[in-house]
Formats: C-alpha cells, structure tokens, sequence
C-alpha cells in the first residue's frame, strides 16, 4: 500500500479511530488526540506496516489499542516520579477549567444520557468494556472484536455477554433513579 | 440446503434492553464524530512531529556514542595508570637494601676463606707481606 492510498484509507476511518482511542484513553479527548497522532505517525512513517491480514479498521484498530496502552503504561511512571519528588515539589494545585466551546445548556437531555453510559462502563471490566464498544459503537462483529483484542473469539465472546447482560442492568438502574 | 454461520455473526435477538444500549452507543458516536478533529488537522500536526521525532530518535544514538567515547577513554587512561605503576623502582629499592646489622657479619679474616686459594699458594701469602707480594 502506497502513501497516497495509505492516507485514504485513513481519511475513511479516521472517524471511527477517533472514537476507538477516546474509548481506549477512558474518554479523556487530549490523551485520544495524542494516540491518535502517534498512531498516524507511525502509520505514515512505515513503523506501523499494514499487511493485510484483516481489514484495514481492525488493524489501525489494534495499531491504536496498543499505541494507548504504551501511553499508559509511559503516564504511569512518569506518575510514579511525580509522587516520588511529590516532597520537594511546589504545592500547586493544578486548577482544571470547564471547557468554554461547549454551552452550558446544549443537549442537556443527550449529555445526561451519555453521562450514563459512561458511568455505566466504569463499571464494567476493561474487557467488557472493549468488547461492548468494539460491537456496538463499532459495529464490528465478535470475531472482528477479538481480532483487535488480540484474543480467541471465545475468550471476547464471554465478556460480550456478561457485559451486555451487566450494562443493561446498569443502564436500567439508572433509568429507574 | 442449510448454509451454517458462525454463532457471532447471527443477529442478535434484539430484546428492549440491547436496543436501548445500541440507541445510547449511536448517540455517544454522533456526539463522538460532531467533535472528532479533522483527519487534514490530525495529519498535518504528525507531519510537523515527524520532524521533530526524527531529531528525538538521532539524540539517543548522539549520547550513546558520546557515553562510549567516555567510557573508552576512561578506560584506556585508567590502564596507562595501571601501566606505569611504578612496578621496577620497588624492586630496585628492595635488591638494594642492606640489613644494618650485616656489618656484625664481617669477621676478620672472612676474605681469605671467600676466596679460592691457589694450589701452591699458603694462605699466609696474603696476610704476610713479603718482598714477592710486594713486587720488588
């Protein structure tokens, strides 16, 4: 695959990534941004090579999966120097402001709604939660859900519906408040 | 004929509960593609960190030289070091050493039995002087 048609073919999931790494960053928009940068970069540098062996989707899909996992993994220690100089440091409290592009009575009904689902998936386990949003969001099948977990169909099939079962439970409690 | 699919990809029985979780995930994807950055933005701040990157992989490839630059060097000084040890003005100052006492050991006379006499030579010849030994 060439760089041109490399390029397509991202512009043509680039939606759908955009989704996948906001899943994949526990919804943190920055965090999903910066994946998914990276996960371009290395696309279109040739480090991350398409062979394919599945479709395009699942495997930018699994590219990003593993890209935020690393950044994770990277967060987490350099968490872990912070709390180590955490004595020496300078007491600041970082102060988070409300963001100004969104008004604050826009689709207040649909925010609600949202807000519950990720409420909802909080709950759930990190694979369940994969697999739900892979085959729901995504509208991927199990199989295609397993190929990005790089797991067996079986071992995403069970996950699937003990997290549909437990998210519609959630999702009914909520509903009831 | 009967045609099998795989279990995954038969249609879910569509109960109230998992179109409700289908409407509530479709909603959390509109919102998601509403507020997606644009792949051009996306790709344009890559190409500008493609940059940038390559000068962040060639920066551990510049200390990693410069690191074994100086560990060779340290090592080659610390062997001239080792080298010129001064191994030799020991060893001389050792051979060179006299006990004080070794003057206690000089007996009279020591010089005539650390010497080979001649055959037709008495030992006197040497103690006594006569007019031979004196060469006249």
């Amino acid at each position: 695959m060439d760089d041109v048609e490399l390029r397509v073919q991202l512009e043509r999931v680039h939606a759908d990534c955009f989704g996948w790494a906001m899943s994949c960053c526990g919804r943190d928009r920055d965090d999903a941004e910066e994946v998914l940068q990276t996960v371009y970069l290395s696309v279109l540098d040739g480090r991350a090579h398409y062979e394919g062996r599945s479709s395009f989707r699942t495997w930018i899909f699994g590219v990003i999966r593993r890209t935020a996992a690393s950044e994770r993994r990277k967060a987490w220690l350099r968490g872990l120097m912070v709390e180590r100089n955490g004595g020496r440091g300078t007491g600041e409290v970082e102060i988070v402001a409300a963001d100004p592009f969104v008004a604050p009575d826009a689709g207040v009904e649909h925010e609600s709604r949202r807000d519950g689902l990720h409420h909802a998936l909080a709950q759930l386990s990190a694979r369940q939660c994969e697999v739900l949003q892979l085959v729901f969001y995504h509208e991927t099948t199990v199989e295609e859900a397993a190929g990005v977990m790089r797991v067996s169909v079986g071992s995403a099939r069970t996950p699937y519906a003990r997290g549909k079962a437990r998210l519609a439970e959630l999702l009914g409690d909520r509903k009831e408040l | 004929m009967r045609v099998s699919i795989p279990a995954s990809r038969l249609p879910l029985p569509a109960s109230r509960d998992e179109s409700e979780i289908r409407q509530r995930f479709a909603q959390l994807r509109e919102a998601d593609r509403d507020s997606a950055p644009s792949f051009a933005q996306m790709s344009a701040r890559a190409r500008m960190h493609r940059g940038l990157g390559a000068t962040m992989r060639v920066r551990p490839l510049v200390i990693g030289a410069a690191a074994a630059v100086v560990i060779v060097a340290v090592w080659l000084g610390s062997a001239r070091i080792f080298s010129f040890h001064p191994v030799t003005p020991t060893v001389a100052a050792i051979t060179a050493w006299r006990a004080p006492t070794d003057a206690l050991l000089r007996t009279p006379g020591s010089e005539v039995l650390g010497a080979m006499p001649a055959l037709s030579a008495s030992v006197l010849d040497k103690m006594i002087q006569t007019p031979t030994n004196r060469g006249t």
